[in-house]
């Protein structure tokens, strides 16, 4: 099976651009996790911060755009790994492998196709 | 007929079909299908082995319904079995492997929600009715069968594994199956005269902890279980006398106990005894404490009991521990104490639950408030008890309408 796993954090842990100290040694651990993976790895990446966030929201037909993510919540989603996992099991043991700065939730959600399909 | 094998082996039956074929909603579906198919096809003479005939057309019906969806779906198609015949099927006698275990780690996963786990392994492992299982948890009926729609549907789309999880995954992954073991037995228990429903799987209740204690032998909440399951059936003989009234525990007398039973308990406590003690360890101790006693002309372990539960409610705080203390606490320090305990719980939360409105009626009873008593049995009996329990609740109505 194929999973995603969707990285929430409060995003200011990591200061308030996308290429502070604190947010590099984050990435150079999330390259350490990818090469341990080799091919279960599929694909990921980090995510710019929900400052440059945009959204377009359809509402009756309508559309509109906004500034900002699509919702204010106290983590923000900032990155992404496809991995593939025997089962729900193996995706747990590699979701508990995602650094975290300090608090954070890691998500993990079945792909309902393989990835590009 | 059907409905006898189901008791006793519907759970071994749909454990096994789910993990071959590792899809709970087919597994139910192929058995259900199977039991449709016995109603002809027993009418005549039932087979040898009716479990393993009910799991051999299952297993097919299954095959059959992925075969049909392969097709859909044009994906590979899984190898066709030959076709019994009828004479092969009668007297065949195969062996259903027992995925009891894999199947409650399965319902027991921390992925799923908690209040979905026991209902999911009463109803697949144990084959309660969705309705027993909304009656024991409180909830609606509706609401149940969705709580297990749900489930299942989590099971099947996050890709929850079938198999028992290895030793490095343990300890998350075993207080959910040991509290759902716990709801599962309570059930079972509940029912006095053995009669009932559930009686029958009492008895899966002792080889499900005892394989789980034999796996984990240095778990001591494990082993705790363990115990508790065996002095709680060790006792089943008493509970109910001779007119099939039930019998309150204090008034049981030893000699019916089963010794066996109550020496594989002590056997399963001793191995907990030098551990630190969880709340399962504290409730092996409360049933320890009764199957001590060696006859009636003892006299009850009271005290002992209550400064037991004391400890169970400093780890276990909820209105069950409460209301089991207040039996103690009654015999103690006199009804009105207790009393003042039990109306202080959550009556909403509880108005389902007959044991709290059976120690009501004692209680009231017992202090002669007669209306109040009265009352108090009207709710029990508007839960329709087993009989046992119906015939203890009239004879305390009567006695306190005289």
């Amino acid at each position: 099976m194929h999973y995603m796993i969707l990285i929430y954090e409060d995003e200011s842990v990591y200061g308030d651009k996308n290429d502070t100290p604190e947010m590099q040694a984050i990435v150079a651990k999330h390259w350490d996790l990818v090469s341990d993976l080799g091919d279960q790895y599929k694909t990921g990446a980090g995510l710019a911060m929900t400052s440059a966030a945009t959204t377009v929201r359809t509402v009756n037909g309508k559309q509109t755009i906004h500034d900002g993510p699509f919702a204010e919540t106290r983590e923000q989603l900032g990155g992404y790994y496809v991995i593939e996992a025997d089962n729900l099991d193996d995706a747990i043991a590699v979701a508990r492998r995602v650094p975290v700065r300090f608090d954070g939730s890691i998500e993990i959600r079945p792909l309902l196709h393989p990835p590009g399909k | 007929m059907i409905e006898a094998v189901l008791r006793a082996d519907g759970g071994r039956i749909t454990a096994a079909l789910a993990a071959r074929f590792r899809d709970l909603d087919l597994a139910e579906e192929a058995l259900a299908e199977a039991c449709a198919r016995a109603l002809s096809a027993w009418a005549d003479a039932p087979p040898a082995n009716p479990a393993g005939w009910l799991y051999r057309v299952a297993t097919r019906v299954a095959l059959d319904s992925l075969r049909r969806s392969a097709v859909r779906h044009a994906t590979a198609l899984p190898e066709p079995e030959p076709e019994p015949t009828v004479e092969e099927l009668m007297t065949a006698t195969p062996l259903i492997p027992d995925e009891r275990l894999r199947l409650i780690f399965v319902c027991c996963h921390p992925a799923i929600h908690p209040d979905a786990r026991a209902a999911l392994t009463l109803r697949l492992v144990c084959g309660l009715s969705a309705q027993e299982i909304a009656r024991g948890f409180l909830i609606a009926e509706p609401a149940l069968l969705q709580r297990l729609t749900r489930a299942k549907r989590k099971i099947a789309d996050a890709g929850v594994p079938f198999e028992v999880p290895g030793p490095d995954h343990w300890g998350e992954r075993l207080d959910a199956v040991l509290s759902t073991l716990e709801v599962a037995y309570a059930h079972a228990h509940a029912d006095g005269a053995g009669t009932g429903r559930h009686a029958g799987y009492a008895e899966e209740m002792l080889g499900i902890t005892a394989a789980l204690a034999a796996m984990l032998p240095t778990e001591s909440e494990v082993q705790a279980l363990a115990a508790t399951v065996r002095f709680a059936e060790a006792r089943r003989p008493a509970r109910v006398d001779a007119e099939g009234m039930m019998v309150p525990l204090a008034d049981q007398d030893p000699i019916q106990w089963d010794a066996q039973l109550i020496t594989e308990g002590r056997r399963y406590l001793a191995g907990v005894l030098n551990r630190a003690l969880g709340a399962r360890g504290i409730q092996a101790l409360i049933h320890a404490e009764w199957c001590a006693r060696a006859s009636l002309a003892d006299p009850a372990p009271w005290p002992a009991i209550l400064t037991l539960y004391d400890a169970l409610l400093a780890c276990r705080d909820d209105p069950v521990t409460r209301l089991n203390r207040a039996v103690a606490l009654a015999e103690v320090r006199g009804p009105a104490i207790a009393l003042e305990e039990v109306d202080a719980l959550n009556h909403a939360g509880l108005a389902g639950y007959l044991p709290y409105h059976a120690l009501r009626v004692d209680l009231l009873a017992r202090l002669g408030l007669t209306d109040a008593a009265r009352r108090a049995y009207d709710a029990a009996l508007a839960l329709a008890p087993a009989g046992a329990e119906r015939r203890w609740l009239d004879r305390r109505r009567s006695k306190c309408m005289d």
